[in-house]
């Protein structure tokens, strides 16, 4: 089976005008995506990845170099009937309720009558935008309600893959986390997901596999697992070792030729200390 | 196929939707209507000239109306959707760009459709009531009376509406080509206005040149030729001059013409979508 999305040598250069040359924004990025992964594209700001998505999809057309998905040329309606997107700060038509959003998107992907119908009420409960809210019109959302409809919208043809760009930009840690989990409940069900985010604690918890980009460039590229474990180092967390016992244990540790890296009481992380701060209800 | 259908209605029903929302056509609207009520006022003349005043008057309200709605609708379309992004979230589906442009053209269509339809109906009405005035000031001789009534219940007028609306809708399948090329809202409706004062000189400057006597050289001809094939003729629309005049026009050149404009907007429409194709987003 063809990989869920492949690309060869992609480049991208934008014209600036007449005499401002080009801008490369993309420098021939060789990039493979299984199927069922959780990919991440990271990089700073300018770095390439909203260029790579845009070409991913046909939006763009690529200066030279070549993209498929699922097998299919990039750009085609095979391969976008495959893909869902949502683009970064995603702007919709803001006279629209959350539920007429995702079934105008889902006319426009050629669906109609009840199956179109069944589908929008089990994406509104899935994004949690069921009952009354999906009746309000969209420019009453907040960021983060905002980009769930987007979510649903980009769903809605149920395809294989869905691909994010910067999904959790402008949401609070709460809602970061949903569709954290959004993506991961997508992952059991086999899709493909790819997203882009320089919130590197947010990529660490979901993806399975990253490419970082910087100025166009491919930097790195790797799974999580094997890019971040240090594999000399050992941790154990323990509960209740007294002081004295501390230094024995230091001595113990000599004795058979380990190196104590680091020392002391973890921390916790800020997000899950924020999180756990707030009322019960507020967390999912 | 049925696919097809439903994107296009889909991009075609929110267009419309969206530009129903917007105050600016609304405001539109109230003006052509005021300009149509007003030239109730004016009661000088004979019954013939004041009849004649309100047609033409109420066909400049529909016209200008019509022209604006056309001009800013179509830089909207596009231009204003790469700008806003919704562009993004639409064109990322399985659509081809070539169902995008044709039902924004149609959304922006029904939009012109509904604006022609309301003004001409305000239009007749505004004919009935002058009818009414008339006919019980000066329509005491039946004779009288009766050519007050030919006059207000023309049905050529109807060959008229169908008229303005097709020409309305060339220059809004115009407007649509710009925008596709362009990235600015501001080039769509200079470019526009543009053909549409070329598309009523050319044929005047040609008929000048070609009978000046001046020996016309192969290149000139060519120029005109292609000036011909690109700009539509709009003074092919001059026939609803003719009807307000009072003068006979068939229905087979009124729909001759509406055929012409058929295939203008075609040709138009499947050129947007040609350049479009390839166009970055
Ligand atoms: N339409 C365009 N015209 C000209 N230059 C562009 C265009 N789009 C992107 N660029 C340039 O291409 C480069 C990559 O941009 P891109 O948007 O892909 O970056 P990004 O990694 O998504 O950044 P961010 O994190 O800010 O979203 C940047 O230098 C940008 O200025
Ligand atoms: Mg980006």
């Amino acid at each position: 089976m063809s990989a869920a999305v492949q690309t060869e040598r992609l480049r991208k250069e934008f014209p600036m005008g007449w005499f401002r040359g080009r801008v490369l924004a993309l420098e021939g990025l060789d990039m493979e995506v299984q199927r069922g992964e959780v990919f991440g594209l990271l990089g700073p700001n300018g770095s390439g990845k909203s260029t790579a998505m845009k070409m991913i999809l046909g939006l763009l057309r690529p200066t030279s170099g070549r993209a498929e998905v699922c097998g299919f040329r990039a750009g085609t309606i095979a391969a976008r009937r495959q893909i869902g997107f949502l683009p970064e700060n995603p702007y919709f038509p803001n006279f629209l309720t959350g539920m007429e959003l995702v079934r105008y998107y889902g006319r426009l992907s050629g669906m109609g009558g009840s199956v179109l119908e069944k589908r929008i009420q089990e994406l509104m409960e899935l994004v949690r935008l069921g009952g009354e809210a999906g009746k309000r019109p969209l420019r009453t959302y907040s960021k983060g309600m905002l980009q769930r409809a987007g979510l649903a919208g980009a769903m809605v043809g149920d395809p294989e893959i869905l691909l994010l760009d910067e999904p959790t930009a402008g949401v609070d840690p709460a809602g970061s986390r949903e569709i954290r989990d959004l993506i991961l409940e997508l992952r059991g069900r086999g899709k493909t997901v790819i997203f882009s985010s320089h919130l590197l604690e947010q990529v660490e918890d979901v993806a399975d596999r990253v490419i970082i980009l910087h100025r166009g460039q491919k930097l790195r590229e790797g799974r999580l697992e094997d890019l971040l474990t240090r594999k000399k180092e050992w941790e154990v967390s323990v509960q209740g070792l007294k002081e004295a016992d501390r230094k024995e244990l230091r001595g113990w540790l000599e004795k058979h030729g380990a190196e104590v890296v680091r020392e002391g009481a973890p921390r916790e992380r800020l997000e899950d200390y924020f999180l756990r701060s707030l009322p019960e209800e507020k967390r999912r | 196929m049925m696919g097809s259908l439903r994107r296009i209605s889909a991009v075609a029903s929110n267009t419309f939707l969206e530009a129903v929302r917007q105050k600016v056509f609304a405001v539109l609207l109230v003006f052509g209507l005021v300009l149509i009520y007003g030239a109730n006022y004016f009661t000088e003349f004979s019954f013939q000239e004041q009849f004649k005043f309100l047609k033409d008057l109420g066909y400049a309200a529909i016209s200008l109306t019509g022209l604006l709605v056309g001009l800013l609708g179509a830089s909207q379309l596009i231009p204003g959707e790469i700008e806003r992004r919704t562009i993004l979230t639409a064109l990322c589906r399985p659509l081809h760009r070539w169902e995008f442009i044709v039902g924004k053209y149609l959304g922006l269509a029904v939009l012109l459709g509904v604006m022609v339809g309301v003004m001409a109906l305000a239009v007749g009405g505004v004919l009935g009531w002058k009818e009414a005035q008339l006919v019980a000031r000066e329509g005491s001789d039946p004779a009288v009376a009766a050519a007050i009534q030919k006059e207000a219940r023309d049905p050529r007028l109807l060959q008229a509406v169908l008229l303005v609306g097709v020409k309305l809708a060339v220059v809004a399948a115009v407007a649509v080509f710009f925008s596709t090329v362009a990235t600015s809202t501001t080039f769509v409706i200079a470019m526009t206005l543009m053909v549409y004062l070329i598309g009523h000189l050319q044929s005047v400057a040609r008929e000048q040149w070609l009978e000046s006597g001046e020996v016309v050289q192969a290149g000139a001809k060519l120029f005109l030729a292609a000036v011909a094939f690109l700009v539509p003729d709009f003074n092919l629309y001059n026939l609803i001059d003719e009807i307000i005049a009072g003068n006979e026009v068939v229905w087979r050149s009124t729909l001759e013409v509406v055929g012409y404009s058929v295939v203008y907007i075609t040709v138009l429409l499947t050129a947007a979508s040609v350049v479009f194709e390839g166009r970055d987003i």
